[in-house]
């Protein structure tokens, strides 16, 4: 405790916010021809150990109240005047360096920096830059390092991107089983999720229950739920991008992690000294294994596999030009007592090209193919088959960014793709008796271009503002069905069929989307800004279920579904205390959707050639206010978290038969008006940490039947609207203890974290149903995903 | 299949499953029918009954619909009464030798004692390919915490589906007869465990009506103009029927693609398992109508379909596994259904 006060002392006394090193002796950089003003210094901020560029860093020049973060090279630039400086560079998890300087004329520096001991008494949880909230005109843009995510209890003993996502307001999970996030009462399908730049589309293993993403891979996350910078679309709620790390070029190391459901291994280190480095991790679990011990004859017949793997090439040819490749795949097979065995694969490489032109021009190009498949095998032994459907993506985007002044920014570039997908084909197996079946395929095109300046006025006003046009075409070859005008799209009002040839633009889309946001300052420690973005999304998630399930169809517009669009307006006030300690913020948003997807009544998604006649365009609406203060520094750090929101559809059509819950606005499945996270992370000693986790929310929609009626035997319930009840509340603390042993080559050096989730067993319902089993009344059951406190042990170690 | 994982997870265990108490609304008493006329042999029965509050019959009772008027009318004008069954109220018969001929369209059209007049939409009857032959598969289900699985027999109808037309396919399990072994001699007054042997009777015929709760359904998109063969009904090994021999009556109709898609609601609704990979809950919508109140709810389906049947005998022999024989130490005539005579038609 009385550390905890020095400590503060210390703060509060030098406005610091981390322990430094010793200061050096002042450093004369630059060749000195008599410059006074705009000397160019450069340089580049690599771990001391493993000579990984580290991305993110904060550079500040306190005697300009400037700060720089290093780009994905490691690498910033400072235009300073001729005078003597106290340089600072910030880095999460390492130790903070001071470093004097006299600048005198353009020059380059070399930062290394040494990874943060063990023995620091503190914690810290910074993004990447401790002011960036107050001072960047970004709104509801979030980035999680690892370190941060470390912070919190593991899910199923391990650090889950998602659910760590999980727990900011404005964005919250379906149930404990589920795949995706709900950002600001936004689909699933409405988040745009990138692996290294390329899109992927099934996030999790085993339904949710495990996280797709292995951390150890991982730099940091940013999830983007507000304002969306212009280089980013496609999807209409959120963006999150996950970006892995880069290995090492100087010096080999790696990372161990086991657990009682997994266990994962990834080798980082040079292939060329110095030139060009390498990562690979590989992820897979023993579940199975696990299973296969049981007595259980089902439970032996059944199958639960999965891994994953990562594989990253960097090489910074020069400080000015440096190429990534990165590669990513997650596989899945589940059966249960052997007789349908389900099995989903994502693969993604991207190759992306980094260049400064010059010392204000800088250029990123990437290129990227992502395929996300799935298969479902019966091999009951009647009628045998497989179906088989796949997405695939390729895709390219290039971007200019320029650097106007030391403020002023301007980004504009252009992205292109290619989608083709595959909905479904059933392929009988060793069977003459059913028909094989095929779905046709579609084919679509996006393009976009994009521009977004960014500057300030004063020191009280920044201004960012972006304009995307995107555009999308349909495209053949493809049978194209003409329905009756004046009837709902059903199978009976289908009048004939148009065929178009391979390639031939069948509906094309368009609009654009602008963004901007506004920055107030009301002092260096607060402010206020103000938000809009709008989106267009071409593609859809055809699901029927809460939650992405591997079987799902993705679609692409047509000339039945448009695309979805949103307009999003928001507003929030930040404030920073104690020298950055504590984090504040409120953000209100309203946004509206257009033509979401909706289902009719016992829609058939799965094999089905003409799916528009089981859809219906709804329109959305969901505000909110979240409330969030975080504490990032201290013997305990953490956050709360709360959003009260509503998620709304409706569904109107020109056909009364049609509306769902007789066109009035109604909860969306994922509506969660209060949303309530407590994270807590203390240090006990120097290694042994305990972390918290509760999360309250309102329990979810659901639609409870409206009668009991008989037939052909069977008591069966009658629904008539839906959503008009709710599961009971939802409530969970989840709490782990780390320690962290540091010896000398001994067996159990690393990290051990015990967790238990589901602290006092509480059974949230997921679902809850109605049955009508033989020997028991027709009744409500609740399901339970995690019924019982669930423990976990892990083991980590570097090396 | 997918909502398998759920078993996965109880078993791992994590996930749990229990009865819970929940505030249902109150019930709307709708009128709901349940029909089904075709080309075989009759009576053929429609049962009107009203909803209630959904869970147990305390919190509701399904009343039948008593003393309505009942009438089925083809596309020529033909009316045909139907009867209210003495025993069963609510369910209505049609006259004996009434059968619904294929091609034509029939509706169904009811009025209750308030006076209230319901109708059918029109359901044409459409022909209905033969069953070539049943053959017959032993399905075992691993229970938990026990050795011994549940099991039963699947029927498999293999039909030759017409090509040229579009067919929904019905199943329905008719009357089945097996023999049975009792222990007369075994026979214990109880529950004083006092031994009476009985002399009477060791074996009967047992014949049991006809089950319509699993639903057997299917389309011939995946197999239009194939010969194939169709899962068509479970018969549950309850350690009695397949003993000796068994005999079972496989009833095939030919359906409407609206009544398919009723009954495919009805289905998936009975087969819903809570998982997180569930269809939502949906409105089954039916085919009946208010003629005094077009908005007024209506639930239920009037079937009319083009039938054939089959019969099958199966052997114990025939099952690659078979529950344990469950022993009867009583006269076997005490049993629901037994006969000391086999049926007229018994030709195993």
């Amino acid at each position: 405790m009385k550390k905890i006060l020095l400590l503060f002392i210390f703060l509060l006394g030098h406005g610091a916010w981390a322990q430094t090193t010793t200061p050096s002796k002042r450093e004369v950089i630059g060749r000195d021809i008599g410059q006074l003003k705009g000397i160019k210094i450069s340089g580049r901020i690599i771990d001391e150990i493993t000579g990984e560029a580290l991305v993110g860093a904060t550079v500040s020049v306190p005697e300009l109240d400037l700060t720089r973060i290093t780009d994905n090279n490691g690498a910033f630039e400072l235009s300073l005047d001729r005078s003597e400086y106290n340089l600072q560079f910030r880095y999460v998890g390492y130790e903070t360096i001071d470093y004097p300087i006299t600048a005198v004329g353009d020059g380059r520096m070399s930062i290394r920096m040494i990874q943060e001991d063990f023995q620091l008494d503190d914690v810290v949880i910074f993004g990447r830059d401790p002011e960036k909230n107050i001072r960047s005109t970004d709104m509801g843009a979030i980035t999680l390092s690892m370190n941060t995510m470390r912070e919190l209890p593991p899910f199923m003993g391990e650090i889950d991107i998602v659910r760590s996502l999980a727990t900011l307001p404005g964005v919250s999970q379906v149930g404990e089983a589920s795949s995706g996030l709900n950002v600001r009462g936004g689909g699933v399908d409405q988040n745009l999720i990138q692996f290294g730049g390329a899109p992927i589309y099934n996030p999790s293993h085993m339904f949710g229950l495990f996280t797709a993403f292995n951390a150890d891979v991982v730099n940091d996350v940013t999830l983007y739920k507000a304002v969306v910078p212009a280089k980013y679309g496609g999807r209409s709620s959120a963006i999150l991008d996950i970006l892995p790390k880069t290995g090492g070029v100087s010096k080999w190391g790696g990372d161990l992690m086991v657990s009682n459901y997994s266990g994962k291994l990834s080798l980082n280190g040079p292939l060329i000294k110095d030139k060009v480095s390498i990562l690979g991790g590989f992820r897979i679990s023993y579940i199975n294994w696990f299973l296969q011990t049981l007595s259980n004859p089902t439970v032996k017949n059944s199958n639960a596999n999965f891994y994953d793997g990562n594989l990253i090439i960097s090489a910074p040819l020069s400080d000015k030009n440096e190429f990534t490749y990165s590669y990513y795949t997650s596989y899945d097979d589940f059966a249960f007592a052997s007789d349908t065995t389900i099995s989903w694969k994502n693969t993604a490489h991207s190759l992306q090209w980094k260049s400064k032109l010059s010392s204000k021009l800088s250029l990123e190009a990437l290129g990227y193919y992502s395929l996300y498949d799935y298969g479902i095998f019966n091999l009951s032994g009647i009628n045998d088959f497989e179906i088989k459907s796949d997405i695939a993506d390729l895709g390219g985007k290039v971007f200019l960014g320029y650097q106007l002044s030391s403020t002023g920014k301007v980004v504009f570039g252009g992205e292109f793709k290619q989608v083709n997908i595959q909905p479904g084909e059933l392929i009988p197996s060793g069977t003459e008796d059913i028909l094989p079946k095929k779905v046709q395929d579609e084919a679509g095109r996006e393009a976009a271009v994009h521009f977004q300046h960014e500057f300030e006025v004063g020191e009280k006003f920044g201004f960012s503002y972006g304009l995307r046009y995107d555009t999308y075409q349909y495209l053949g070859p493809r049978v194209v069905r003409q329905y009756e005008e004046n009837e709902p799209v059903s199978d009976g009002s289908a009048i004939g069929e148009t065929n178009y040839e391979d390639g031939e633009v069948i509906q094309t889309y368009g609009g654009l989307g602008p963004r901007a946001s506004i920055r107030y300052s009301l002092s260096k420690a607060s402010s206020i800004k103000l938000g809009y973005n709008k989106m267009y999304q071409f593609i859809h998630l055809i699901s029927n279920t809460a939650t992405i399930a591997p079987s799902d169809v993705w679609k692409l517009s047509d000339t039945f579904i448009e695309p979805q669009i949103a307009d999003q307006y928001s507003l929030g006030f930040y404030n920073n205390f104690k020298g950055n300690i504590f984090e504040t913020s409120i953000e209100v948003y309203y946004k509206d959707l257009q033509n979401v997807v909706e289902y009719k009544d016992g829609a058939t998604l799965i094999m089905q050639n003409h799916i528009e006649t089981e859809l219906i365009p709804a329109e959305g609406q969901a505000y909110g206010v979240e409330l969030y203060v975080k504490k990032n520094l201290g013997r305990l750090t953490g956050w709360v978290s709360y959003t009260y929101s509503r998620s709304l559809r409706r569904v109107i059509t020109a056909y009364e038969e049609e509306n769902i819950n007789d066109g009035e606005w109604y909860a969306s499945n994922f509506d969660k008006p209060h949303d309530l996270t407590l994270i807590g992370n203390y240090k006990v000693s120097t290694n042994t940490s305990i972390s918290a986790t509760f999360a309250y929310s309102t329990g979810r929609p659901v639609t409870f039947p409206e009668a009991k009626f008989e037939y052909s035997g069977n008591n069966l319930a009658y629904f008539d609207s839906r959503n008009q009840q709710r599961l009971p509340d939802f409530h969970r603390l989840d709490f782990a203890v780390n320690f962290k042993f540091k010896g000398e080559g001994r067996f159990f050096d690393g990290n051990w974290t015990f967790s238990l989730l589901n602290v006092y067993g509480r059974k949230n319902p997921f679902s809850i149903y109605f049955d009508d089993a033989a020997g028991a009344p027709p009744q409500a059951l609740r399901l339970a995903i995690l019924g019982v406190p669930l423990p976990s042990l892990s083991y980590a170690i570097k090396f | 299949m997918l909502r398998r994982l759920i078993h996965i997870l109880l078993l791992i265990p994590i996930a749990c499953i229990d009865p819970y108490e929940v505030e249902v609304p109150e019930g709307k008493e709708l009128l709901s029918v349940d029909g089904l006329i075709h080309t075989g042999q009759g009576p053929h029965a429609i049962t009107i009954s009203r909803s209630t509050t959904y869970g147990s019959q305390f919190e509701g009772l399904i009343r039948p619909v008593s003393g309505a008027t009942v009438v089925v009318r083809d596309n020529e004008g033909m009316v045909t009464f139907l009867e209210e069954g003495q025993e069963a109220r609510g369910s209505y018969f049609t006259p004996t030798g009434f059968r619904a001929q294929v091609g034509k369209s029939y509706t169904l059209q009811i009025q209750t004692t308030e006076g209230r007049v319901y109708t059918s939409l029109p359901e044409r009857v459409n022909a209905v390919p033969e069953i070539e032959a049943i053959t017959m598969k032993t399905v075992t289900v691993p229970v938990e915490g026990e050795t011994n699985p549940r099991s039963g027999i699947q029927l498999i109808s293999e039909i030759n589906d017409p090509a040229d037309q579009n067919n929904f396919y019905f199943w329905r399990s008719g009357r089945a007869t097996y023999l049975q072994e009792t222990y007369p001699e075994l026979y214990i007054i109880r529950p004083a465990k006092i031994p009476a042997p009985k002399a009477c009777c060791n074996f009967c015929y047992i014949t049991e009506p006809g089950s319509n709760q699993s639903l057997f359904i299917a389309q011939d998109d995946s197999f239009n103009g194939l010969s194939t063969r169709i899962p068509a009904a479970f018969i549950k090994d309850d350690g009695r029927r397949f003993i000796f021999k068994y005999r079972m009556e496989l009833r095939q109709y030919s359906i409407s693609q609206e009544a398919y898609r009723f009954l495919r609601l009805i289905k998936q609704q009975a087969e819903i398992s809570g998982s997180i990979f569930d269809p939502p809950p949906a409105t089954i919508r039916g085919n009946i109508i208010s003629l005094d109140n077009p908005d007024e709810e209506v639930l239920g389906y009037f079937i009319a379909a083009g039938e054939t049947t089959k019969e099958i005998y199966i052997d114990r022999a025939e099952l690659s596994f078979r529950q344990n024989k469950v022993t009867i130490p009583d006269d076997c005539l005490t049993l629901p259904g037994a006969s000391l005579i086999p049926p007229v038609d018994w030709k195993p």
